[in-house]
């Protein structure tokens, strides 16, 4: 039975780590079924213990130890490393805000920790990272350096690549992407994040995979609208991307009416502070995300593919206190514990975490276009669909 | 575009164009139209287009006019006819039938008898007026010579004789018509279909809500997923209720599956956490009993001995799961018939939007999107419910349940 170590910022209800960290101590719904990991969660470290803490009262009741340090925690106390595997959950809790508006969790500095270990220990073990994998790019890209160095399996990221689709699609492997368009929600920049990686995970797929990036741009305000009505974002994506969603807000919110949103009008009205976020890949693809707070409360995703037409879907976020969505992760870092191959390739979330880092720069620059050379990340997705669908 | 050489011959060449010049004309008859009502759904879907195959649809047809039964506080009859003038609203369902005329002058009817304030029986049942509503209709048909596709929202009729006659008067004057719940068609969690000809033994759909409202979209759950099976429906020869006490009885007795309700309970998004400070965890059956409010369950058994069962476990999940036994595989095969509800998490019912889209289908085609022999079993086996119920949670034969049928061949769910 594989034995694993959690570290994270702070374990509470609702918390990343309560609710991806009790999956190894209680199970969650999978493929039809309350899946037990055949694991076993054997210590725990925790950077912040705020009011309605629960690592104590888990490490009770499942039989496994809080250390006050990370290196005790890999070691469970002892010499040497005495852990499988690392899950690294390294969001909620408080922690300093950046100039950019980053919240500046400490995943580089735990990562950096664990590879201490493993060093030392001349062993090193699979590390799941959640979400971005630094807010820094530099650093992100140190830590997958040092995975590659030492040879550890490592896994990155959100659910919403992982969640059910509505529809269920996949864009086939190989296909020639046209333009790519996501809106989504919520504040930077846990949010905007989540929307980049739902985005990647489809773009991805294109004819010769991801190329990596050369430029980004922020824009905020009515520049949004501007770029829509000069064609740098497409207005047949949008209206695609929102027909997937079950959330306008504003008249459908007053009476219940569906809405096109983007024919009728309202979109201005409902949204007073757009943002995109402008990516130039490579290989020439431009995609774009839109943050449209105010007029829709989902995760919604368009492209124009030769051949197919325009494929568009909703990235389901499931709802609270069940977020059955990070159960769908969850297998995932699990299949990589288990088999010591991450199923998709840490290289999505590294690039993500990039391209959000130069847009909020651009943004924090007069919203410039900024080249991105350092983006150079190449990497080829899956074969095999990773998304939740059977 | 191809043009078969019988219409070519019958000089219907042109027929197509024809028919795209003239868009079908539909009436809506419902209850009330006021916020998240079904006839809102309906009627908005119609006028303002909704989200449909990736685009904003708007349906190739005009709802012309409506004639709403009840207009309480809310009502948003004036605002949709002040802004959709082309939409007539008539104090009476003959005039808008006949668009104030003498003669049926639609090409479709919507009937939505869903909400508003209507009388409860001494069985629990709301008497919503589709049947009387229903006869409306069809005496213009009657008096047109003419009769055009219906659809019905929901279950027929609370009461199973009238249901029974709307079915028969369908026949008899031979219009197409639809009904049901908006389960069987929309989003599902995965994207699965009942294989086509599975050798199904078990069904089982454990869902949420009350008697005589929410039974009948968990039997429709259900049913959209057996019809599949080998041989098609074969009809429903009893049915027993059990609620409370006799609920957990039968449950720990085992009189249905449990492993069923566990497989169909593990593709719920809304469990009921069992324990404060855990967010997802599966429930013990102490738990169940505890969480679960005024559980009920409808068992019932099909004609060719397939078992089937509804089960309403309000409190311990807001969804609606299905799970089936099928011969030949180790596990149960389940699925999520998902609803994105707008109790808060969204804000549009958007499960209306299949619902919507299978009538429209209908009235372009004049040909059901899928039977409604399946709505009038359904309608059945609520009633049947509602009499076990009502005699004290004693089993009652159902010889009148006798309906035989064949699915469609095709998926008729949202998946695209």
């Amino acid at each position: 039975m594989k034995r694993i170590a959690i570290i994270t910022t702070v374990y509470k209800y609702l918390s990343h780590a309560q609710h991806m960290g009790d999956r190894f101590l209680v199970g969650y719904p999978h493929q039809g079924g309350w899946h037990k990991p055949d694991m076993k969660v054997v210590s725990l470290y925790v950077d912040q213990k705020p009011q309605g803490d629960q690592s104590e009262s888990r490490a009770k009741e499942f039989g496994f130890q809080v250390y006050p340090a990370i290196a005790q925690a890999l070691r469970c106390g002892g010499e040497r490393i005495a852990v499988d595997a690392v899950l690294i959950i390294g969001e909620h809790g408080d922690y300093p805000v950046n100039e950019l508006g980053q919240i500046l969790y400490p995943r580089y500095e735990f990562f950096k920790q664990c590879v201490e270990v493993f060093e030392e220990d001349r062993h090193a073990v699979p590390v799941y990272n959640d979400k971005h994998i630094s807010y820094s790019f530099e650093k992100a890209q140190w830590m997958v350096e040092q995975s590659r160095r030492l040879k550890f399996p490592m896994l990155a990221g959100s659910s919403l690549p992982v969640t059910w689709r509505l529809p269920d699609i996949e864009l086939p492997l190989g296909c020639e992407i046209q333009e790519a368009l996501m809106v989504g929600e919520g504040g930077s920049d846990p949010m905007d994040y989540h929307a980049l990686e739902a985005m990647q995970c489809m773009i991805e797929r294109r004819a010769g995979g991801e190329t990596g990036i050369r430029s980004a741009q922020m824009i905020e305000g009515d520049a949004v609208w501007r770029a829509g009505a000069e064609g740098r974002w497409s207005k047949d994506l949008l209206v695609a991307a929102l027909s997937r969603s079950d959330t306008p807000q504003g008249l459908t919110l007053k009476d219940g009416r569906t809405q096109d949103l983007v024919g009728n009008g309202e979109l201005p009205k409902l949204v007073p502070k757009p943002a995109a976020y402008f990516i130039e890949h490579n290989d020439g693809l431009k995609t774009t995300l839109l943050m449209l707070n105010g007029a829709v409360g989902d995760f919604n995703f368009a492209a124009r593919v030769k051949g197919h037409g325009v494929e568009s879907t909703q990235f389901l976020l499931t709802p609270v206190p069940n977020v059955t969505y990070s159960a769908c992760l969850v297998s995932k870092i699990e299949e990589m514990f288990e088999t010591g191959r991450a199923p998709y390739p840490v290289e999505r979330t590294l690039i993500v975490s990039g391209m959000l880092e130069s847009c909020l720069k651009s943004r924090s620059q007069g919203q410039k276009r900024l080249e991105t050379p350092h983006l150079n990340v190449r990497y080829k997705p899956p074969e095999k669909s990773q998304h939740a669908r059977a | 575009m191809r043009v078969t050489r019988r219409e070519l011959l019958a000089g219907a060449a042109l027929a197509p164009f024809a028919r795209a010049r003239t868009r079908p004309k539909i009436a809506g008859v419902i209850t009330v139209l006021h916020k998240y009502s079904h006839g809102q759904h309906f009627v908005d879907r119609f006028l303002e287009g909704y989200g449909w195959n990736g685009t904003h649809h708007h349906p190739e047809m005009d709802l012309v006019s409506l004639y709403v039964d009840q207009h309480p506080e809310g009502d948003l009859t004036p605002d949709r006819a002040a802004r959709f003038p082309s939409m007539k609203v008539y104090p009476t369902i003959a005039e808008a039938l006949t668009l104030g005329g003498s003669k049926l002058a639609v090409d479709g009817v919507l009937l939505i008898g869903e909400h508003g304030q209507y009388p409860r029986n001494d069985k629990g049942q709301t008497k919503y007026p589709r049947y009387e509503f229903f006869k409306e209709i069809v005496k213009v048909y009657q008096s047109s010579g003419r009769s055009v596709p219906l659809f019905n929202d929901k279950h027929l009729s609370w009461n199973w004789d009238w249901a029974r006659e709307m079915y028969d008067t369908s026949r008899r004057l031979g219009f197409p018509f639809m009904a049901g719940s908006s389960l069987p068609v929309t989003w599902r969690t995965p994207s699965l279909e009942m294989p086509p000809g599975a050798k199904v033994r078990e069904a089982m759909c454990v869902c949420y809500g009350g008697v005589d409202g929410y039974d009948i979209h968990g039997l429709e759950t259900t049913q959209c997923m057996v019809e599949r099976r080998q041989g098609g429906e074969t009809g429903v020869e009893w049915l027993h209720a059990y609620r409370g006490e006799n609920f957990w009885k039968a449950y720990k007795e085992g009189v249905w599956p449990t492993d069923l309700v566990e497989a169909a309970l593990c593709r719920s998004h809304t469990l009921t956490p069992a324990r404060e400070g855990f967010n997802d965890i599966f429930p013990t059956l102490d738990d169940m009993c505890r969480i679960v409010r005024d559980p009920v369950a409808y068992r019932y058994r099909h004609a060719d001995g397939v078992m089937g069962t509804l089960i309403l476990m309000s409190g311990l999940i807001t969804d609606f799961n299905f799970a089936a036994r099928i011969e030949g595989q180790k596990e149960p095969f389940s699925t999520q018939m998902y609803l994105p509800m707008p109790d808060g998490r969204t804000t549009l019912a958007n499960f209306f939007s299949p619902l919507v889209n299978g009538a429209e289908k209908m009235f372009l085609t004049g040909k059901p999107t899928y039977p409604v022999e399946r709505t009038l079993l359904t309608t059945g086996l609520t009633a049947a419910g509602v009499e076990s119920l009502y005699r004290g949670q004693e089993r009652v034969e159902t010889p009148h349940l006798a309906i035989r049928y064949q699915p469609t061949k095709e998926s008729t769910f949202w998946r695209t």
